[in-house]
């Protein structure tokens, strides 16, 4: 679904991210580690043609990410708050988006009907502006509305911080839902391992924008991780 | 404490993002300060020689006193919708084991250095001084000129209570319409009596207790109100409002451009600072009245084609101006999300149609300057629509300004009208519609000037698919350095 290849960023001759090569399949759950300045959000960043890339191309589902636009019907992603916008209430923003992506009232209305315990009673009916919800509310709203459409891939920049324990658990049944079930590919960052390792069949470790370990998740998987960010040094 | 305070102030002064603009913009800063600052000092220390040679017959003093309550007033509207709120500063330092009175009084204390309490200063100081050379008593002179610059912080204290409290705004306009009403129709003046307080607190100066209360009081008011939230926050930054839904179905039938149109109005309705360009863009309704009664202007038609263009292009001009700017906090999103920039624009494009158009029907009043004055109205208006909204358009590509939406632009922080080349693309605003008059006006006449001005936007709009396509490209080319602009925080 997703190929990165020879793909490098580089600001004023620092180069932070320098991918070789990186093939996400359809359907995977994807998780991206890293340490601050890994590179994480570049990748991202790049991915949605927000950034371009000094040298190498982002194909998605076989479209030039920085060249055409017609990845964007099926593509939807929640990066950071930006991603929102503060002086509408969540409703209006999830039809908002859903106008954006072709989908009428009834359509995001019996979407985000599934979504009631995900959002424990905060987000709907609350008569708030977006700006004024607590970060953690914001990022719920911002993630249930990168799932209206029916992307085919999703993208989610640390989806679990911020948010209380309750949700943090009934996101990672969603993210699990999507990739096994409806087979969305799901590209996610975390600073969490135990998240990540739960939730993704397959992990990559950026280190100085550069992959250091790609992981297929097994029961091996956590610690091996946890042994990489210790410190123990690296073969 | 108060020598780290000051510290804190200085570097948030010098490290603010207007000071590190380049050099054109800091040169334009200090020439628009030395500009404004003069003028004040010009008129204050020529008022007196200038009311003496105009009215000999009244003492300067006694004529400034009568009319002064115009100048307050228009202090009072000018601060309401332009100074900011002390706002966020004091957030880290609530944390901080100081004082929460300390605070307080440092974040009153702070908002008298406003330009808005110099502006009297500069006015009144030089004035002050020409009397004392005159020889007027000194007493006398020096509490009158205490007095003014009480009550000109006494207004900075009650533009505060305005702004934070509805109620308080609702008193105040009420008051002031009705005086204002009853002053029209000559059925009480109440500048009169305001003017005779004014000379008393001249001719008796232990009255300048008054002024010194009336601060002490409002001083004090401002510090309950804001200790009496307790936290901060909770009276200094922004409040939460609840929302204000509106149905606005009625514009799905626009089709395509139906979300935008949408969001641009909650956008205007829901923001202080598109808010506030919608309010200036009223005043502009009025630019007429400046140039339609003036004799010197009739003789100069150009000038009038100019004024023409202003009054039915005010939103356009204050809100186009800032297109993708408005945008900014989620710019990402919306390049991200399956949008055609073509609708994008398009729905702004109509947007400022619209607006060209409620300010064309608001100007008929103009017709009681006659069909002439009226039907250059009429082609400005035609102008703005086809050919003033598209250069607008492409101006606003150049421009990557972020803008925070929910805070006032400040009075002179705000430099987003300062880049050098937003200001060569205004250029053509201003020039084009004198051109296309005058010229045709000079070889033809004043009906062939009106015609072709009208003509230019009529073409405007035929040819409106190949401009929005032009545009178009030029957004497209910039999108990478708009976002990483969009993102800078500010």
């Amino acid at each position: 679904m997703i190929i990165t290849s020879n793909l490098s960023k580089a600001y004023n001759g620092v180069q932070v991210l320098n991918i070789e090569s990186l093939d996400i399949p359809k359907g995977q759950s994807f998780g991206l580690v890293g340490n601050n300045g890994a590179g994480k959000t570049t990748y991202f960043s790049l991915l949605l043609d927000l950034i371009q890339p000094t040298t190498g191309y982002i194909k998605n589902n076989d479209i030039l990410v920085h060249e055409s636009e017609d990845w964007k019907p099926f593509t939807s992603a929640f990066i950071d708050e930006s991603f929102l916008i503060g002086y509408l209430t969540a409703e209006e923003y999830f039809y908002f988006i859903g106008e954006l992506r072709g989908q009428n009232k009834s359509d995001v209305d019996s979407l985000i009907s599934q979504f009631e315990d995900f959002f424990h009673g905060e987000i709907l009916n609350q008569k708030k502006y977006l700006r004024d919800l607590s970060k953690g509310n914001q990022k719920k709203a911002g993630i249930v509305a990168a799932l209206i459409g029916n992307p085919e891939v999703i993208i989610l920049d640390e989806p679990f911080a911020n948010l209380d324990p309750t949700t943090q658990i009934r996101l990672k049944g969603i993210i699990k839902d999507l990739a096994e079930t409806k087979g969305v590919t799901v590209l996610i960052s975390s600073h969490d391992l135990l998240h990540v390792t739960d939730v993704c069949e397959r992990i990559v470790v950026l280190e100085k924008g550069e992959v250091v370990k790609d992981l297929k998740t097994s029961t091996a998987t956590l610690k091996e991780l946890e042994a990489h960010f210790t410190g123990t040094p690296i073969v | 404490m108060i020598k780290q305070f000051l510290s804190l102030e200085w570097k948030q002064f010098f490290r603010a993002s207007y000071f590190q603009k380049g050099l054109v913009v800091k040169i334009f800063l200090i020439l628009g300060a030395l500009y404004f600052g003069g003028i004040a000092l010009l008129l204050g220390g020529g008022m007196f020689f200038l009311i003496k040679k105009e009215i000999p017959e009244v003492d300067p003093v006694i004529l400034i006193n009568n009319y002064i309550i115009y100048w307050f007033l228009f202090e009072i509207l000018i601060r309401y919708f332009m100074q900011q709120l002390p706002v966020m500063n004091v957030k880290p330092l609530m944390v901080i084991p100081i004082k929460r009175n300390t605070v307080i009084h440092y974040l009153l204390g702070k908002t008298t250095l406003s330009f808005f309490n110099f502006l009297s200063l500069f006015v009144f100081l030089p004035f002050s001084v020409v009397l004392l050379a005159k020889g007027y008593p000194v007493l006398n002179v020096v509490c009158w000129f205490f007095s003014i610059i009480l009550i000109t912080l006494s207004i900075n204290f009650l533009n505060f209570l305005i702004n934070k409290s509805n109620t308080v705004f609702y008193i105040a306009a009420t008051l002031l319409l009705a005086l204002i009403g009853l002053e029209y129709f000559e059925i009480f003046k109440a500048s009169e009596p305001i003017g005779l307080a004014f000379n008393t607190l001249y001719s008796q100066p232990y009255l300048a207790l008054i002024p010194l209360l009336s601060l002490m009081f409002l001083y004090n008011l401002n510090f309950k109100f804001i200790k009496n939230g307790f936290y901060l926050d909770d009276a200094v930054t922004k409040k939460i409002k609840s929302v204000e839904a509106t149905d606005l179905s009625w514009f799905d039938r626009f089709g395509a451009i139906a979300p935008f149109l949408k969001n641009d109005i909650k956008l205007i309705w829901r923001n202080a600072r598109p808010k506030q360009a919608l309010m200036m863009s009223f005043v502009f309704l009025f630019y007429g009245l400046i140039f339609y009664t003036q004799d010197t202007y009739r003789e100069m038609p150009a000038m009038l084609a100019f004024a023409s263009m202003f009054i039915t292009g005010g939103f356009l001009m204050t809100f186009g101006q800032l297109v993708p700017s408005w945008d900014s906090e989620y710019y990402k999103m919306l390049m991200s999300q399956n949008i055609p920039y073509r609708q994008y624009l398009e729905s702004k494009w109509y947007l400022m149609v619209v607006a060209v158009g409620i300010s064309f029907i608001l100007s008929i009043p103009y017709l009681y300057f006659g069909w002439k004055i009226f039907g250059m109205i009429a082609a400005g208006a035609l102008f703005n629509i086809g050919l003033n909204s598209f250069i607008t358009l492409f101006g606003g590509a150049l421009n990557r300004m972020p803008v925070e939406l929910n805070t006032k632009a400040k009075a002179f922080g705000n430099t987003n009208g300062f880049n050098p080349t937003q200001l060569l693309i205004g250029l053509p605003k201003f020039l084009l519609p004198m051109g296309l008059f005058y010229i045709p006006y000079k070889l033809v006449n004043f009906e062939t000037g009106i015609i072709v001005l009208g003509l230019s936007g009529v073409l405007g709009v035929v040819f409106k698919n190949f401009f929005l396509r032009k545009i178009e490209n030029v957004y497209q080319k910039g999108k990478y350095k708009t976002i990483a602009a969009f993102g800078e925080k500010k």
